[in-house]
């Protein structure tokens, strides 16, 4: 950790008493999670702060063809709860649709939940929806990353806190946390370490629209290296077709 | 609401935005309830091959903007040097701020300092899939805080998540019908046209005709390239 970084975390844990982010602030939060059971405890901590009673985090498919939530973990952990079950199901394509175009929270509660109806109503910026899971109230945070992953972090209970200034802080903690799962996630990660950057080059220049042949004038390679450099690629990235692996490889982030 | 002591002002933004008006006085209460005297809302367009940055809103001075505002909107648009939310931000101007790899030479930096933009904060914005940036910065070093700067940032991404229409116009818009989305997609995962057909339950000529539209419509040159441009612009 740098030194500027080291300040920055030590003035966020000490600066001021009434911290407004709770014991762990949001800067320093980044530092933490390596792990999923370390993401796990930071989405408690999370949880703990508005007093909800279960937690979920998921993943939304990549595109609008397959909307729907992937549970990552929840309170349960390591195991998966049944309401984790029942919000990744049938109901949860809305929820994707919105994540997709707005980072506005989203709340419900259902009418057999006494007095958990008027509980986030008085919160500018979110909206209500109907309920995810039958006979519950929660609040759900769409959050996003660095390579365009997308996805959603619950929050259960019948009897949440979130005051105004709170909402701002918990959204963006949680948006900390996501980019920290986000980082460990990539299955790929560890095979696409070994593309070399001439293979990234004729990916990039794939999916700019240039043709084998234009690529070996480009590159100054011959038209089968440049195509040997290709199929290599998209062997590592698993994929079948040259076209597979530009999709993925922008998906990743290899390219831009 | 009442807000609580600690955050004076700070919740008495503008909650509701529906038109450009009610996004000029969002930003000038925020950037005013965070210490700052300049904001500016950069979207960044994926055009084909190339990224691009449009300003969506400022209340920047012409000739900062001219002289160095579009030079730093260009780093901006490469994702460098800036907080997403929850990460705390670090100024990318200031006095003893930390070392932006010669982002800015030290005539920018004093160019910046003449305009009023002593400290320069730059943050991410996520609003659905859509990626924006925000700049905030005041003349004195020291006045803005971070603390309610990364509370502003939450803000202005559920601000913005109102006034879709306000983003549109400076974005990539979708130009697919549902089909070719549809097909494009799972081109893009590595499906043959023959499988493609067999998906959706329409004969391959059809899956041709709708990829060759799509290609059209991104003026692409190949498959390739549309399903790049689709993927870049947040479609697919």
């Amino acid at each position: 950790m740098k030194r500027i970084e080291a300040r920055a975390a030590a003035e966020a844990l000490f600066d001021r008493s009434h911290s407004p982010f709770g014991a762990f602030s949001l800067g320093s939060e980044t530092h933490h999670a390596v792990t999923m059971p370390d993401a796990v405890r930071r989405c408690r901590w999370i949880a703990v702060d508005i007093n909800a009673t279960a937690f979920a985090l998921f993943f939304s498919g990549p595109s609008a063809e397959r909307a729907k939530l992937v549970p990552c973990f929840d309170s349960d952990y390591p195991s998966v709860a049944t309401t984790t079950r029942l919000i990744s199901g049938a109901n949860s394509e809305d929820v994707v649709r919105h994540a997709r175009v707005s980072t506005a929270p989203l709340w419900w509660a259902d009418d057999a939940v006494a007095g958990a109806a008027a509980r986030f109503a008085h919160l500018p910026w979110v909206e209500r929806i109907a309920p995810l899971a039958p006979g519950s109230a929660g609040i759900a945070f769409p959050v996003h990353a660095e390579r365009g992953q997308c996805g959603l972090v619950v929050f259960l209970g019948t009897a949440m806190t979130l005051p105004q200034h709170a909402l701002y802080e918990i959204h963006a903690r949680c948006f900390a946390l996501f980019d920290a799962v986000a980082r460990m996630r990539p299955a790929e990660a560890g095979r696409v370490g070994s593309i070399t950057k001439r293979e990234l080059e004729c990916l990039k220049l794939t999916a700019n629209g240039y043709t084998s042949e234009e690529i070996a004038r480009l590159l100054k390679l011959s038209v089968h290296t440049a195509n040997q450099y290709l199929t290599q690629s998209a062997q590592k990235l698993n994929a079948v077709s040259r076209t597979q692996a530009v999709a993925k490889a922008l998906r990743l982030g290899l390219i831009e | 609401m009442t807000a609580t002591a600690a955050q004076p002002s700070f919740d008495d933004v503008p909650t509701r935005l529906s038109s450009r008006g009610d996004l000029t006085a969002f930003l000038t209460q925020l950037a005013a309830g965070i210490g700052a005297d300049s904001y500016m809302l950069v979207a960044v367009v994926h055009d084909q091959a190339r990224s691009d940055a449009r300003i969506v809103a400022s209340n920047w001075v012409f000739d900062a903007i001219e002289l160095i505002g579009k030079r730093i909107i260009a780093t901006l648009a490469q994702g460098l040097f800036t907080a997403a939310p929850g990460i705390r931000p670090q100024p990318l101007v200031a006095a003893g701020a930390p070392d932006t790899g010669g982002l800015l030479s030290g005539e920018e930096v004093r160019l910046l300092d003449v305009f009023g933009h002593a400290e320069l904060y730059s943050l991410r914005l996520d609003v659905g899939r859509q990626r924006l940036f925000a700049l905030f910065s005041s003349a004195e070093p020291g006045h803005i805080d971070r603390s309610a700067l990364m509370r502003g940032q939450m803000q202005c991404c559920y601000a913005l998540s109102q006034v879709p229409q306000l983003l549109a116009a400076a974005t990539t818009q979708d130009p697919l019908s549902d089909r070719e989305r549809e097909c494009l997609f799972w081109v893009s995962e590595g499906k043959t046209t023959d499988e493609v057909a067999l998906i959706l339950g329409v004969s391959s000529n059809t899956v041709n005709s709708y990829i060759t539209h799509a290609i059209q419509k991104f003026s692409a040159s190949n498959r390739a390239m549309a399903i790049a441009t689709a993927i870049r612009s947040g479609i697919i």
